[in-house]
């Protein structure tokens, strides 16, 4: 075989070996994978619609949040600044900012929210298991479907939270249906949520809104550590407290 | 000893500066303290300076004839934005004279938002318009 015969067969296998090894990664389903940011383009308005300012809250649900709300306005307090994630939905609907990486795999897709390293698990299939099992968190328990090219994301066992810009219960209930929805004017692939909220405490009606993003190819996602400084500072002040010499920074 | 530092503020708009970044989706705490609409420029020995995230912080040393000389500690966006503005982890250290931008504080009180530092050639780095 020629020199150019073998090249060419090997870059064909390599292409086929390409494919499969995706088809592998996702099961054959739409590929998600990449590093997100807010959707920037087009003739849709911003990265989403329907703020959290549009919720329908009870009485009950607009009382908590004008309580907290009074509590840190025009002041440093705040989830955020305790390096507390924002939590659903707040984790998904505020990230593009800080950008957001997907890692799918057939069983699990992994989302990675930047800010606070905000880490979101949703399970697919025999992975999925009983939410109410498990201890409830600010981002709660995910577990997902494919229905064609879309995958449906259900998430319970949140917390209830005020501090967020999307109050709501523990018996929240959150929808998002995922899917790839063309791509930019410069070739960037977009991704589409759309998401319902649903609260029998918190919500008078549903809340409903639709983010989109938009891929950044090469995109370096950084890391994001945060609680070091206050405990630097602790450490700070048992060394003072001692009279000795604190080497670390 | 420290060295004697010169100070001056400088009403300064952001007129004219090439936004670089979109305001962040979420911020860390309320911004309403901050008057981004006027920022002005502060300079400064720097005693302390953290990259850190939720937020930078910076203590510069500084003179005015108003108030004397006195430390004023800064806050800015957290170091991932920070670093995606263009900020990097040799650009100064403690000891250095510096020159800030700052979204101050409304209330007139010493302290304010780091949005960029000015390089000794004038150049700015950073053009933060918000909190994140």
């Amino acid at each position: 075989m020629s020199h150019l015969k073998t090249a060419l067969f090997a870059g064909a296998a390599l292409t086929l070996a390409g494919a499969a090894a995706a088809q592998d990664a996702t099961g054959g389903k739409p590929d998600f994978t990449g590093s997100w940011t807010n959707y920037r383009a087009g003739n849709v308005a911003g990265a989403f619609t329907g703020t959290g300012d549009q919720m329908q809250l009870t009485e009950f649900g607009q009382r908590a949040a004008d309580d907290f709300n009074s509590l840190i306005e025009g002041t440093d307090h705040g989830a955020g600044n305790s390096c507390v994630g924002s939590g659903m939905p707040a984790s998904m609907l505020g990230s593009g900012g800080y950008p957001m990486e997907i890692i799918q795999r057939p069983e699990q897709v992994f989302v990675l929210y930047e800010a606070h390293a905000e880490i979101r698990r949703l399970y697919i299939g025999d992975e999925a298991q009983d939410a109410s099992m498990f201890f409830p968190e600010r981002n709660g328990y995910s577990t997902a479907r494919w229905e064609g090219d879309r995958l449906i994301v259900e998430t319970t066992n949140l917390k209830t939270q005020v501090d967020t810009r999307y109050p709501h219960s523990d018996q929240a209930h959150i929808v998002e249906e995922y899917y790839l929805d063309g791509e930019t004017e410069d070739g960037a692939r977009i991704l589409v949520a759309e998401m319902t909220m649903t609260d029998p405490v918190f919500l008078e009606e549903p809340f409903t809104t639709t983010k989109r993003w938009q891929e950044m190819e090469d995109y370096h996602v950084l890391t994001y550590e945060c609680s070091e400084p206050k405990w630097l500072d602790e450490m700070a002040g048992l060394y003072e407290e001692a009279g000795l010499e604190m080497v670390q920074e | 000893m420290k060295k004697p530092i010169a100070a001056v503020l400088t009403a300064a708009a952001l007129s004219g500066a090439t936004l670089l970044t979109t305001a962040p989706a979420m911020a860390h705490h309320s911004a309403a303290q901050f008057d981004f609409q006027n920022t002005v420029l502060v300079e400064g020995e720097v005693v302390r300076a953290r990259f850190a995230n939720p937020h930078m912080r910076l203590i510069l040393e500084v003179t005015d004839e108003e108030r004397g000389t006195r430390e004023i500690e800064f806050e800015g966006h957290s170091r991932n934005n920070m670093f995606r503005q263009g900020f990097r982890p040799d650009m100064f250290e403690a000891g250095d004279t510096i020159t800030i931008r700052i979204a101050p504080m409304k209330s007139g009180a010493d302290g304010g938002y780091v949005t960029a530092v000015m390089t000794p050639d004038g150049t700015q780095i950073g053009n933060v318009t918000g909190a994140d």
